[in-house]
């Protein structure tokens, strides 16, 4: 549709494309902040005040190298990886399984499954009623607080169901008359076909393991060695705990607390780049997550 | 059912035998649920006892109400209650339109380039973590930060530590929610923009309307069913959201105003061990929350007919 621009259309446009440039801007300083910060003079650094537009004297990365020297922060770095690989793929299968059982019509429990699952997703103990069930296990202080509970989400589980219904029952029949088991209709047969619905399940756990720190603020209070790289930044950032975290670096405390703000700026950028490299890549999965289910958060 | 059996224990029995792998596939499932999710439904008996961890839920106590009454004859139960619905009253009626309005907003942009360079940029702080999002709210609101040097110069306020006065806390909380949150809540609504029917928009023209008209009587009912459904998913959980947030903001100078039923819970529970009483918190927040989903559910479905339950 070709339409002559009224004047008041011309200056509502001026101020929406404005809106949006300034908003986008907003949105980029205080990451582009914490990447000058991390590339500046530690000295220079100390004194700064207001926002860093450019790395303050000659640019620098002995920051970066002394994060690969801190124990703390690698160990953390190593935990989050393996918290967040086990449970992207260990509970994407186990939620690929579920959508499938509960999209069987010819499975007699497939109703009262899935009114299980959804139950649970309605109604909840709240946070002390799961810490005791998860005391009890001895999970406190394991690793494995991390890696079991929370492992499958009640709403993917309903994104695979809607995934798998949509398939045609043609498919199933065709390959159990050339006598294909279960397991192989459900991985070699249909679960390529739901691949979109998989990778945003994949997608949104990734994100979210890697983005979490509150279990891991619960269920490890004592297990430092098992933390996750959020506890380790919630030290440096939140309760400004730099000597504990950063005690591996070894050197005389004096130079720690002298490049600590350094070194607080590049763990941020460390902990946050990864995903905010991928993001990009994998923002059409999201997209379709977020308008798959109304979810948020 | 496709097959013709009566449904009878044979129907069971025939089904397991045709279907054992489901069978034994859902077992684990079960088991999971049972164990992460039924059991703590059980657990909240504790907030009728005195629990005692040694002793257990079999083992502890009985109280009656004790628990509940500590909660609300406590003198933080006006603060928590309080706190907890401005906190969110606050995300509902100025944070959730402002989605809304960004995704109108973004819709009248007709350069493609810079509505997906928009978009993608704005989406981008939703998916930095939150520890991240808190440290830099504490840097920039510091008594020398960004914010506080803003705010001195716009509003004239005191320079001081923003975060140490409970004066700011509803204003930080909520301007830092809307800054992470407005480009990724608005995903959904663009989408459901997509899904409004050209036609209406060209018969609208036909009739007239200019770009404004059709945004208010084509664009906004069109989005109407996906903006209730998510109002009312706002509702709730509108009792469980925003704590861990919170935990790494507040202080104990500005409890006053950020402490929240939900961070309370995990005060009292996880920090002081009082288990009993935070279950019964815990327990009351989420009785709270569910009622208000109803709630929102009911009213929407009697003047809308749009329902998610």
């Amino acid at each position: 549709m070709v339409e002559k621009l009224k004047p008041s259309r011309v200056v509502f446009n001026i101020l929406n494309y404005s809106f949006m440039i300034v908003f986008a801007f907003l949105c980029i300083i205080p990451i582009w902040h914490v990447t000058m910060a991390s590339l500046s003079n530690p000295r220079l650094l100390m004194s700064a005040s207001g926002i860093i537009w450019k790395p303050l004297g000659e640019v620098t990365f002995d920051g970066y190298k002394l994060v690969l020297q801190t124990a703390s922060v690698l160990k953390g770095y190593g935990n989050t990886i393996i918290y967040v690989v086990w449970n992207t793929v260990v509970g994407t299968l186990i939620t690929v399984i579920a959508g499938y059982l509960v999209s069987r019509k010819s499975f007699k429990l497939k109703n009262p499954l899935m009114i299980f699952i959804l139950f649970t997703m309605m109604f909840s103990g709240g946070l002390i009623p799961s810490y005791q069930v998860n005391r009890a296990l001895g999970l406190i202080n394991s690793r494995w607080a991390l890696m079991i509970p929370g492992i499958i989400n009640a709403f993917y589980i309903t994104m695979m169901k809607s995934g798998f219904e949509q398939l045609p029952d043609s498919y199933e029949e065709s390959a159990k008359l050339d006598g294909a088991g279960p397991m192989t209709i459900m991985f070699k047969i249909l679960a390529p076909l739901v691949k979109a619905n998989i990778a945003v399940i994949a997608m949104f756990t990734v994100v979210m393991h890697w983005n979490s720190w509150y279990p891991a603020s619960i269920y490890l209070p004592a297990a430092r060695d098992a933390w996750p790289l959020q506890l380790i930044m919630r030290e440096l950032l939140i309760k400004n705990d730099t000597a504990t975290v950063l005690i591996a670096t070894g050197d005389a405390s004096g130079v720690v607390n002298y490049t600590a703000n350094l070194v607080k700026y590049c763990v941020v950028i460390v902990g946050t780049l990864p995903v905010l490299m991928a993001y990009p890549f994998a923002q059409k999965y999201f997209v379709t997550g977020v308008t798959l289910g109304g979810v948020k958060g | 059912m496709k097959n013709s059996k009566p449904k009878s224990n044979n129907g069971w029995k025939h089904d397991f035998a045709i279907n054992k792998s489901l069978y034994l596939l859902t077992v684990p499932i079960v088991v999971y649920f049972i164990i992460f999710c039924y059991v703590p439904m059980f657990g909240v008996v504790m907030a009728f006892q005195d629990y005692k961890p040694a002793r257990g839920i079999l083992g502890s106590r009985f109280v009656g109400f004790k628990n509940f009454a500590a909660f609300f004859g406590g003198p933080n139960f006006f603060t928590l209650l309080r706190n907890t619905f401005v906190i969110n009253a606050l995300g509902l009626f100025v944070g959730f339109p402002l989605t809304i309005i960004f995704a109108l907003l973004l819709n009248e942009i007709r350069l493609k380039w810079f509505k997906k360079s928009v978009q993608t940029i704005s989406y981008m702080p939703y998916f930095v973590s939150m520890v991240v999002i808190a440290g830099l709210i504490i840097e920039f609101c510091s008594t020398n930060g960004v914010v506080t040097n803003l705010a001195v110069k716009l509003f004239g306020i005191q320079r001081e530590n923003l975060l140490q006065n409970p004066k700011y806390f509803w204003t930080i909380n909520l301007l830092s929610d809307i800054w992470q949150g407005l480009g990724y809540g608005s995903i959904f609504f663009i989408s459901a923009i997509t899904a409004v029917p050209t036609e209406q928009y060209e018969a609208a023209a036909i009739d007239g309307a200019g770009r404004w008209k059709r945004c208010l009587h084509v664009t906004l009912p069109g989005i109407m069913p996906a903006i209730v459904t998510m109002l009312i998913l706002r509702c709730g959980t509108m009792m469980s959201v925003g704590g861990d947030k919170i935990l790494l903001l507040y202080n104990s100078s500005i409890y006053e105003t950020a402490d929240v039923i939900s961070t309370n819970v995990q005060r009292m529970g996880i920090e002081n061990m009082q288990y009993g009483y935070a279950t019964a918190v815990g327990l009351f927040n989420s009785v709270v929350g569910t009622t208000l989903l109803v709630i929102s559910n009911t009213l929407s479905k009697k003047a809308t007919d749009i329902g998610i339950v």
